[in-house]
């Protein structure tokens, strides 16, 4: 934290701000509490600093929230993910690879791909040269000491450094040259996107490992948006072997990819590319598979099947908690599981799910077919944007729409659409951050529930204060102009504050238990769905 | 860099308001404070407990019996503004912390989640009075490159990774303590005597320790307000005689001071329990050296007797040597109950087993001594980097021969001498080693595996960035001769090092569920710091007194 005074004390300031900057415009920050703190990283010769100050205090305050407590703390003998994770580094750690998928499946038995499975081989393995007692086979259940706590909290930090990290400051670096960002406004953006409490609420507070996902994911973003398709689906098919719901990536990423090898509408296609891409899926995929392979054909083939029925698990209903999706929501209102079978709820959640992704996917595809000038209004960036915002829009629509989705699922579109504060106005400003205050709010119940009530009030105001929600003059949270928008934002976060006055002060009814939970599902259905549609409407528009 | 500059774009200052904004320190303040609650729910060590039972004690009992309950070991030992605070915020505890055990007057506090964040609460908030103090003393510089100065001083102390450990890890109301000293700090900088007597009494009312201190702050106040040195020829020497003290002021600030000192403790004389009070404030029955040695002397001197043990042990040639010099007793050698004690802070006759024992009287001569020279330019020439430069000065000889001294008195050293380094640069290597040094003494305090990594990159964080803004606002000296260049070296180079010691230490502590050989090297990881983090603080405390006794430039004021 904390950085202070310039030495370019005696300029006056706007000149300081402008200097050297393609873009005659002050820096959107410039009244919030991020940009007095990192302001004398402006300088050329300071910025290099500013990074590895951001990186070490976004370390700082993930592990101060890792302080806290975690899913299932202290709940024998259920637990929860944390547990979870810690059962499959002692299983991948004592079991033959063979074995993985099928050992006590009743007790947090392997549901995520095999690349988790190596993630947990890895860190198992490192875990026990410490300390053999944690992951020991069976008597290490449910163990929950402190040293084991800290070491869990360590590799998920250490996997946030060495993936999503770097990931992220190369999409900056990348896309800030692209849209002629000053440096200055790269590395507030750093700060601010670092500093969203929902990952790091999930990832260090909760606990899992969704940022190894997202990392990868991020990575092939980055590829994508350079042009080098063959990297880019390497690192996408890594995302997806590591957590399934990289699938909700992946409608754009075909259509993206495909649509990119159309040289010419009728005549030309490009083959050769095509096949390139496709064979690196397939040794990518076969590499990562190779560790099963081992056993033999016939254990591969059981492997397969058993590790496709733990991945997707379709039987297991059309939503299980509370979340904010259209599904739960509306269930309020037509009772589906009384209404349809298990079997008919997939088929129509498969249909509603490709209503949903198919405009953004179709669009870009259409942009991309028409060359390289989108529409009239369209700029060199929409070109890069795009990606962006049919990412964002593909996984809202799977989101809100798909079949068995959980409330931290939320992570996965909200990452893109994190990545719109590059756009670096007010305007996109205001919308990312209220997207994300909201996905912060959506996860309340669950956080609550894990004892992270502290963490999460803390980052939430603390997020919203650096990018001066709290000041009168400049707040990023509102905007200058449109009164559609800052009436939404008004009318949601007095939702959200009104949610959690009635939350602290009362609990709910006794024949609805669930009510607070409901309104909460309801209150960020409404907004997601706006966001969504607001994507589409953007995607259009480029 | 370094200039004052001149009155126009002083004018200029005032009218943008960008510029001044920016002096703020509120937006520091306030990043730190969301740091402190996430910490809030972590770790604290028996003096949460010790403040809590303070909190019962002021609340359930009458004032009179304040002092001489003691249903826990944690009995109040601290002067009576201190209780009078607990007083008050005992009685704004909310019916459902009270629920909580928080104000149960019990031999061992039972207590949940509401307890703590009221008291964490309490130290984040009481933690004001230094904002504010601090934010006073950059509003009330004279030009904007004092301002600048003044602001990387303010950040830099609210900040402080000692804080940081010592307050909001730890548990203890520093913050509030050095607030106060701030303002008696920054009321000499404006020649305020009348409040910095005030304020300094009221400190003293506060937390004792601070009489350490107290020897500078009279004398800068005697030699500054009640003396008169000047000769006036046209008088009779009787006259001159006579003025030599200014009557007025010497009653006035006399007034004050007693009359502070005498407001606080008056319920006490009312009860005539000031002879118990005083035993509690001035417990003279514990060791040297406290359970994890501090970073002075008397550690290195412990050091040295464990070192000649163990040659003393192995290698028969040095026997005959070693006790014809030293002449102690051989049977204790043998003893297996004095195997570990120099590293705990065990109240015995016996504290060292081959060098001479130290007695409290050596140590407070010592003290005295120190303190003494560091007194006598500061009534020469009473400027206020001259005062600074004594506090921190006296704050070195106390923390360094001091009887019993906590690691955490090193901010009292710290606090003063930050005034004073934005003066000259060539007082930034003493006080890099200073503060690095300092604050990694301090880690042994917080013990837990969870907060192994705040404190650790806190401090790096802290000390990069402020390293880097001291050197950049700090006066370069007019008459520069050029840094000891291979000095500063080896100094950086021994910062680093700091660095080898906390890997080797926390490898100890990583690995001691590991190999059993470890666990019996607990006090060793201790030693290195200290003794290593004490040689830091002997060199730093030699440099500045060189500055001090040396370098007259660096304290003259310029107009």
């Amino acid at each position: 934290m904390a950085k202070k005074k310039s030495s370019t004390k005696y300029k006056p300031k706007p000149v300081n701000v402008v200097s050297k900057s393609p873009v005659a415009k002050p820096s959107p920050f410039v009244d919030a509490p991020v940009f007095e703190l990192l302001h004398n990283f402006q300088k050329a010769p300071d910025q290099w600093a500013a990074r590895y100050i951001i990186i070490i205090t976004a370390i700082i305050i993930r592990s101060a929230v890792g302080l806290g407590s975690f899913s299932g703390f202290q709940e024998n003998p259920i637990n929860g993910d944390f547990e979870a994770q810690r059962h499959w580094m002692e299983i991948t750690t004592h079991l033959p690879i063979n074995q993985w998928y099928f050992f006590d499946l009743q007790y947090w038995g392997l549901d995520y791909p095999p690349l988790t499975a190596y993630h947990s081989y890895l860190f198992g393995k490192l875990g026990t040269m410490l300390n053999s007692k944690w992951f020991e086979l069976g008597t290490s259940r449910g163990l929950e000491t402190v040293d084991l706590k800290n070491y869990m909290r360590f590799t998920s930090l250490i996997s946030e450094l060495v993936i999503l990290s770097p990931a992220l400051l190369g999409f900056i670096t990348f896309i800030g040259k692209k849209l002629n960002l000053r440096r200055i406004d790269q590395i507030l953006i750093t700060c601010i996107v670092m500093c969203q409490p929902a990952l790091i609420l999930i990832d260090h507070g909760h606990f899992q490992y969704n940022s190894v996902m997202l990392g990868f994911f991020l990575y092939s973003l980055v590829d994508l948006l350079k042009g080098n398709f063959t990297l880019s689906s390497i690192w996408f098919i890594s995302a997806i072997f590591f957590k399934q719901m990289a699938l909700y990536y992946a409608p754009f990423i075909f259509f993206f990819i495909l649509s990119k090898f159309v040289v010419n509408l009728i005549t030309k296609f490009n083959f050769a590319k095509l096949f390139s891409v496709g064979l690196t899926v397939l040794v990518t995929v076969l590499t990562l598979l190779s560790p099963l392979m081992l056993g033999g054909w016939n254990d591969m083939v059981t492997n397969l099947k058993q590790i496709l029925v733990r991945v997707f698990p379709f039987n297991r209903g059309l939503f299980e908690d509370k979340v904010a999706n259209f599904w739960c929501t509306t269930n309020l209102v037509v009772k589906y599981k009384q209404l349809f079978s298990n079997d008919q709820l997939t088929k129509i959640s498969l249909v509603f799910t490709l209503m949903s992704i198919a405009p953004p996917c179709l669009m870009v595809s259409y942009k991309n077919l028409m060359g390289s000038k989108f529409s009239k209004s369209s700029t060199s960036t929409s070109k890069y944007m795009s990606l962006v915002y049919g990412f964002a829009a593909t996984a809202w629509g799977f989101f809100l729409f798909s079949f068995q989705v959980h409330e931290k699922t939320v992570l996965v579109p909200l990452i893109p659409s994190t990545l719109l504060y590059c756009l670096n106005t007010s305007y996109y400003i205001s919308i990312t951050q209220w997207i994300n205050n909201v996905a912060t709010f959506s996860m309340f119940p669950l956080l609550k529930k894990d004892g992270l009530s502290l963490q999460y009030a803390v980052l939430l105001v603390m997020i919203n204060w650096l990018i001066g929600g709290f000041n009168w003059r400049g707040n990023l949270l509102f905007q200058k102009s449109s009164w559609f928008w800052n009436s939404v934002f008004a009318l949601s976060y007095l939702s959200i504050a009104a949610y959690h006055i009635i939350d602290f002060q009362f609990d709910p009814p006794a024949s609805y238990p669930d009510l607070w939970v409901i309104l909460n599902t309801t209150i960020s259905f409404g907004c997601f769905s706006l966001y969504y549609l607001w994507l589409n409407y953007e995607i259009y528009k480029l | 860099m370094g200039n004052d500059i001149d009155s126009t774009t002083r004018v200029e200052m005032k009218s943008t308001s960008v510029n001044t904004r920016e002096y703020s320190l509120w937006n520091i303040w306030i990043i730190s404070v969301f740091l402190k609650l996430l910490l809030s729910i972590g770790y604290h060590s028996t003096d949460f407990e010790v403040h809590r039972n303070w909190l019962a004690i002021t609340y359930n009992l009458p004032i009179n019996k304040w002092y001489i309950e003691k249903t826990s070991q944690w009995t109040l030992d601290y002067p009576p503004c201190f209780a009078y605070f607990e007083w008050v915020l005992s009685h704004l505890v909310p019916q459902f912390v009270k629920d909580d055990g928080c104000l149960k007057l019990v031999e061992k506090g039972q207590y949940g989640l509401p307890t703590i964040f009221y008291q964490r609460l309490t130290v984040i908030l009481s933690e004001f009075v230094l904002f504010y103090a601090l934010k006073w003393y950059i509003r009330s510089s004279k030009s904007q490159a004092e301002a600048r100065r003044a602001y990387v001083v303010g950040s830099s102390l609210i900040l402080s990774p000692g804080l940081l450990l010592i307050d909001h890890i730890h548990f203890q109301y520093n913050g509030m303590m050095y607030g106060l000293l701030v303002l008696v700090i920054n009321n000499a900088r404006l020649k305020n005597h009348l409040q910095c007597g005030f304020w300094f009494a009221l400190l003293l009312c506060f937390k004792h320790i601070y009489l350490y201190l107290a020897p500078a702050v009279f004398v800068f106040l005697l030699r500054d307000y009640c003396l008169n040195l000047k000769f006036n020829k046209r008088k009779s020497v009787f006259w001159n005689t006579l003025h030599l003290i200014n009557w007025m002021n010497s009653i006035k600030l006399g007034l004050i001071v007693v009359g502070t000192f005498g407001v606080c403790f008056a319920p006490f004389i009312y009860y005539q329990q000031i002879p118990q009070l005083l035993e509690r404030l001035f417990p003279f029955s514990r060791g040297l050296t406290h359970a994890y040695w501090a970073p002075n002397f008397w550690a290195i001197y412990s050091f040295t007797d464990r070192l000649l043990i163990l040659v003393y042990k192995n290698i028969p040639l040095s026997r005959i040597p070693l006790l014809s010099f030293f002449k102690f007793n051989e049977a204790l050698l043998s003893d297996p109950k004095f195997a570990n004690t120099s590293t705990r802070g065990i109240v015995g006759d016996i504290e060292f087993l081959i060098l001479p024992t130290i007695t409290p009287k050596l140590t407070f001569l010592l003290t005295l001594f120190y303190q003494i020279m560091a007194l006598i330019p500061l009534f020469i020439q009473p400027t206020f980097y001259r005062f600074v430069g004594s506090l921190g000065l006296c704050g070195f000889a106390s923390f360094l021969f001091g009887w019993h001294v906590h690691e955490k008195a090193i901010l009292l050293v710290i606090f003063p001498i930050s005034f004073l380094i934005v003066n000259d640069t060539r007082l930034l290597t003493p006080f890099n080693l200073l503060v690095s040094c300092g604050y990694v003494s301090l880690f042994p305090l917080i013990y837990t595996s969870s907060e192994w990594l705040i404190k650790v990159l806190y401090t790096f964080l802290w000390y990069v960035i402020y390293t880097y803004n001291f050197r950049n606002v700090t006066k370069i000296p007019k008459h520069n001769k050029g840094h000891d260049l291979i000095l500063d070296r080896f100094i950086n180079l021994y910062i680093l090092g700091l660095l080898v010691v906390v890997g080797v230490t926390s490898c100890i502590d990583l690995f001691e569920t590991k190999f059993e050989v470890l666990k019996r090297l607990e006090f060793l990881k201790l030693i290195i710091i200290s003794v290593y983090c004490g040689f830091g603080v002997i060199g730093s405390w030699n440099g500045f007194s060189w500055a001090f006794f040396v370098n007259d430039s660096i304290f003259t004021e310029k107009s």
